[in-house]
This record gives C-alpha cells, structure tokens and sequence, in this order.
C-alpha cells in the first residue's frame, strides 16, 4: 500500500473505526464489571448504578470475598483442579503422543483410529455419569479431574509436533543405547516443550473455566469449585447455602451487585494472568491444529 | 524413523534401516516394542474407562428401563420404547426443534462477523495498532460461560444492568430481558458472537499469511480500490476455508450449546430456550428418567456423527481437505 489514494485513505479509516468498536466491545465489559465490583452502595445509589469508573473506590466487596469462607475454599478447589489436572493430563497425554509418533510401531494406526474416535462418539450426559457413579467418584474431586486425563486434540497436536522434530536426534539416543523411557524424558520433552506448554495452558484454562461437571458429579457443597460457586450467585438470588446467604447480605457499605461483579473479577484474574503466555502459544497452536488437526 | 534396537544379544552391527524391520515376524516386531506397548497401556485404559465404557453404557440403557436401585444389567429390556416415548412426548419433541433452530441460528449468526474482522484485521495498515486489538478480541474466548453470564447479567439485569440505565437515563421503562422469550435467543446468541468472533478470524487470518503481499501491490499499480482487490485477491484465498469452516459447523447441527443455555434460561423463556442438553441434565438426569435421557443422548450422538462425516466429506469433497 505505496499509493494511497482517496478511497484507499476512507477504506482505512472504516475499517480502522470498526475494528477499534470491535476492541472496544470486548473491552469495556471488563472496566466496567471492574469498576463496579469498586463501587461503594452510596455512590451506587446516589448514581443509580450508572458507575464506569467509581469516585471513591473501596475494596469493601473483595473483603467480604476474602472473608467468605465458601468462596475461599473454591479457589482453593479450583486451583486444585487447574494445577493437578493439566499436570496428570499432560503426562498422560505425552506420553500417548509419544507412543503414536512412533511410525514403526505395530498397530499404530489401530490405536490412533481408537483414540480419534472418541472425538466423534461420546456416551452422553446419564452414561457418563453412570461411569462416573460406578467408579465411586460421585462427590470426590477426582470427578473433575480424572475423566480429563487425556486430551485427545492435545494429543493429535503433539504427536505432529514430536513428528516433526529433527530424526537425527532420537536416532542417536537410541543408537547410544537410551531406552524409550529416557528417550522420551531427556530427547523428547525438552525439545517439545513449547507444543507442551502451549496445550497445558491450554488445559489449564479449560480446567479452570469448568463447572458442569462439578454440576453433575459433586453435591457436596464444599468440593465447589469456584466457576460453581460464582454460578450460584448469580442464578439464585437467594442461596441456601450457609455463608453464601450472609456473604451476598447488601450491607450499608457494599450492595449485592458489587459481590457478585467482585466474585466474577477474581473468577477472572487467573486468566487474564495467563493470557499473554496463551497468546503467544496459540496462533502457532491454532495454526498447527486447524492444518493438520 | 526406524526404530529398531539392537537387542541385548543380537550383532551389535545397525541393521539396514529399512528393509530389516519389514522382513522380520510380527511377534517379533511387537516384542521388541514392547516398552512403548507398557507405557501406552495407562492411555488405552484412560479411553476404555472413561471413553469407550459409557457409549457401551449407553447403547444398553437406551434399550432398557433403569430405575433408581437396579443395576444397569439387572433392569429390564424395553426395546425401542424409549425411542418411541422421545418422538411421541410433544415437550421432547419441542426441545429437538429447538435444538435444531437455537443450532442453526448459531451458525447463521457466527457465520459471516468472523470473515469480515479477519478481512478487515488484515487489511488495516498499522500493524502495531492490529496487534494490540487482535489480542483485545481474543481474550473473550478465554472466559468460562459462568463469567460470560455474569458479564450479561451486568449489562441487562432489570435492576442495575448498564443496558436497562440507558434505557432509564432516555426516559423509557426498565427491561426485564432475562424473562422475555423474544429477548432470550438474542441474548444467548449475541453473548456467544461476543465472546468468540475475535477467535474465529484466526482460521482466516492464518490462511490469508500465505498470500504473497506482492499480489496486492501489483494490484494497487494496476488501480484496484479496496474493495476490488477483496473481490479478486483475498475473498478467493480464503474462501476454501470458508467453505471448510461452514461444513464444520454442520456438524454441530444437533449441539446447541447446552452448557450456555442452562445459566441463560429460567422459567419464563423455558419453551424456546430447552434444548437436548439441558432437557437431559434436568428432566433426564436430576429426575431419575435415565433411559429416556439416554435415547436422547443416543439420538443426538448418532445424528451428531452423521453430520459430522456428510460435512466432513463435503469439505474434503469441495476444498480438499477435512478435520482428518
């Protein structure tokens, strides 16, 4: 674009305009669920909950939060789920696509065809939950763990990506006599970290984000994760729930609202956390798995 | 990569890469793989576990009738009753069409945004500029639908919604949008737009790197606007893509998003908003109705798959290639 002529100039602008409206929508619903989990109730109501950027903000909302036991503890729950889970999964995962790369491999195609089939067939919802209940999981917070301990498409990705690294370099561990074992822990790993990393990350967010399956397989409370609980908060007003119901209490300096936007802002957090680290990974991911997926 | 070890005992002479391997037995073949076998066992019963044992689950509960306390081989074989209750219920055959037109509408609406933001992204001439605001509208796609519902709420809640503030602030009543059925479609549709339109352009967005930049300055020379050299050059390098991304979305025809519409949807808007998913989690499931919800399950899992391949022949028919 040498030759910028007068339409080429009110083609950029456009197309400038709609894309920064575009940013922006994404955006502004964040600073404004920020700014309102700030606001203090006489601001709220003085304003008539019309607060973007609140005059005097207070951190009373994330005290109450802080001293919410219920929330505290799905954190915790979550934390759990989003560190052990991709760790277990990654294993597992690696170690499948290890073995599948390997194109000497008697049955190879059988075992990937076994693996890629459960992309197309699932058991559905009453099914799995049977599973789920005979393995005695139900209200255990392995339920959330465990039935994601491999990633199929994680699998399919690193499989590619141990393909495609240099021949020459697992030849010579193998010719210097390495087992598979520690061909796969000092070649393989190490050199695959990126594909690793980037589908870990992957997994983390997907682990963090879930709640259906807490839906389905926990009825004890306490086992919540935090994606649940916030859930809870804002589709029933009234919870039965012991501390929830004190916690969401509009008190003279906070209202409701501003819990609840408080609630989903610290639900937030951990992914904005890792979100550069995911941005870097993922167009090459994306790239990789839409090509060759 | 041949992977042949020499084996304790065997010449310690490397074997003619290729040609050895395939002479040799079987059994010979796989007892020399045999670690990879051993540490592909826990993978294998991960899938059988968790995987492979509730499809067979489901095929035998759909053709039965499980109740609360018997087990799922002592119960009694019912045949297709339970298929014939799923066409016959008007509420069951209620949530099939709305699966279906909640899924198509999904389609139609998250269609067309994706093309014309990757276009535009690759189109615009600050290339400092495109990568802040690509990574703005990526970061949507990262949030759980719980966030995502707390976002809406936010925004359309009667009470307090940013939305309903306007509304009041130009002098026209509150809202209630979350109880009105004209409203729910809307909402669910335009939160899902929101929250993937950024990432969806990057199927686009990666086909339109491997167009050489020289194309469109050749154009330029040769006096094509903006918009002819859209028409000529970059519609037509994606529009493979576009066709693949279409056909892959056929294949969800049957999954209208359950895991949405169960924060979305209340009482009020229950008649257009039920679908497969969530009328199996609270009719099938919380209700004990396990056969009846399976039937359903199986019925979608199968029309899923058939879908899934007729798109995915297409793509492979049409663009040449296909998710495998």
């Amino acid at each position: 674009m040498i030759y910028k002529s007068r339409s080429e100039i009110i083609y950029q602008t456009i197309i400038h305009v709609i894309v920064i409206l575009v940013a922006l929508t994404a955006v502004f619903p964040l600073v404004y669920v920020l700014g309102m989990s700030f606001t203090t109730k006489a601001e709220m109501i003085q304003r008539n909950y019309f607060v973007i950027i609140p005059k005097e903000p207070t951190l009373e909302a994330y005290k109450r939060i802080m001293a919410s036991s219920v929330v505290w503890h799905s954190f915790l729950i979550s934390v759990f789920r989003s560190t052990v889970g991709p760790l277990l999964a990654l294993m597992l995962t690696t170690v499948g696509a290890f073995v599948l790369a390997q194109r000497t491999l008697p049955g190879r195609k059988l075992f990937l065809l076994f693996v890629l089939a459960t992309i197309l067939l699932n058991g559905g919802m009453i099914p799995t939950y049977l599973v789920i209940k005979q393995l005695g999981l139900i209200n255990s917070a392995w339920s959330m763990v465990l039935p994601l301990m491999v990633d199929s498409f994680g699998l399919l990705v690193i499989k590619i990506f141990i393909e495609n690294l240099p021949d020459g370099l697992v030849e010579s561990a193998k010719i210097d006599g390495a087992g598979e074992w520690s061909t796969l822990t000092r070649i393989v790993v190490p050199l695959a970290a990126p594909a690793l990393a980037a589908i870990g990350l992957f997994n983390l967010v997907a682990h963090w984000n879930s709640w259906f399956d807490a839906l389905l397989y926990l009825n004890d409370k306490s086992l919540y994760p935090m994606q649940m609980v916030l859930k809870n908060m804002l589709t029933v007003d009234s919870i039965s729930g012991d501390n929830m119901n004190g916690m969401l209490k509009s008190t003279q300096a906070v209202s409701t609202e501003t819990i609840k936007m408080a609630t989903v802002v610290v639900g937030l957090v951990p992914i904005l956390c890792v979100y550069p680290f995911l941005q870097k990974h993922f167009v090459k991911g994306m790239y990789l798995g839409a090509v060759k997926g | 990569m041949a992977h042949s070890i020499p084996r304790p005992g065997a010449s310690r002479r490397p074997a003619p890469a290729v040609a050895a391997p395939a002479r040799r037995g079987l059994w010979q073949r796989i007892a020399e793989h045999r670690i990879l076998y051993l540490m592909f066992l826990p993978v294998i019963a991960y899938y059988v576990i968790f995987r492979y044992w509730p499809i067979v689950l489901a095929w035998i509960v759909a053709f039965k009738d499980l109740q609360l306390g018997s087990g799922v081989f002592s119960s009694e074989w019912v045949g297709f009753a339970n298929f014939r209750v799923m066409f016959e219920d008007p509420e069951i055959v209620n949530v099939l069409r709305n699966t279906v037109e909640i899924s198509v509408l999904r389609i139609v609406v998250g269609f067309f945004p994706p093309i014309v933001l990757a276009i535009m992204f690759h189109d615009l001439a600050s290339r400092r500029l495109k990568k802040w605001l690509q990574s703005a509208v990526y970061i949507p796609h990262f949030f759980s639908w719980v966030i995502v519902y707390g976002i809406v709420f936010a925004f359309f809640s009667t009470g307090t919604g940013f939305v309903n503030n306007v509304l009041e602030w130009l002098g026209y009543a509150r809202f209630e949008f979350f109880l009105s059925e004209s409203w729910f479609r809307p909402l669910l549709l335009g939160s899902a737009l929101w929250k993937e339109i950024g990432w969806s352009t990057i199927i686009y967005l990666a086909a339109l790197t491997t167009v050489d930049p020289q194309l469109y300055e050749a154009a330029t020379m040769d006096g094509a606007g903006p918009i002819r050299r859209i028409a000529a050059i970059t519609l037509p390098s994606i529009l493979p893509v576009i066709t693949f991304v279409l056909c892959i979305n056929l294949g969800s025809i049957l999954f209208a998003g359950g895991e949405q519409i169960l924060l979305f949807y209340n009482k009020a808007v229950l008649d257009s908003a039920d679908v497969i998913e969530t009328w199996v989690y609270r009719e099938g499931l919380s209700r004990l109705q396990f056969s009846i919800g399976t039937a359903v399950g199986v019925f979608q899992s199968i029309i899923g798959m058939v879908f899934i391949l007729g798109s995915n022949f297409l793509a492979k028919k049409y663009t040449g290639r296909g998710i495998w």
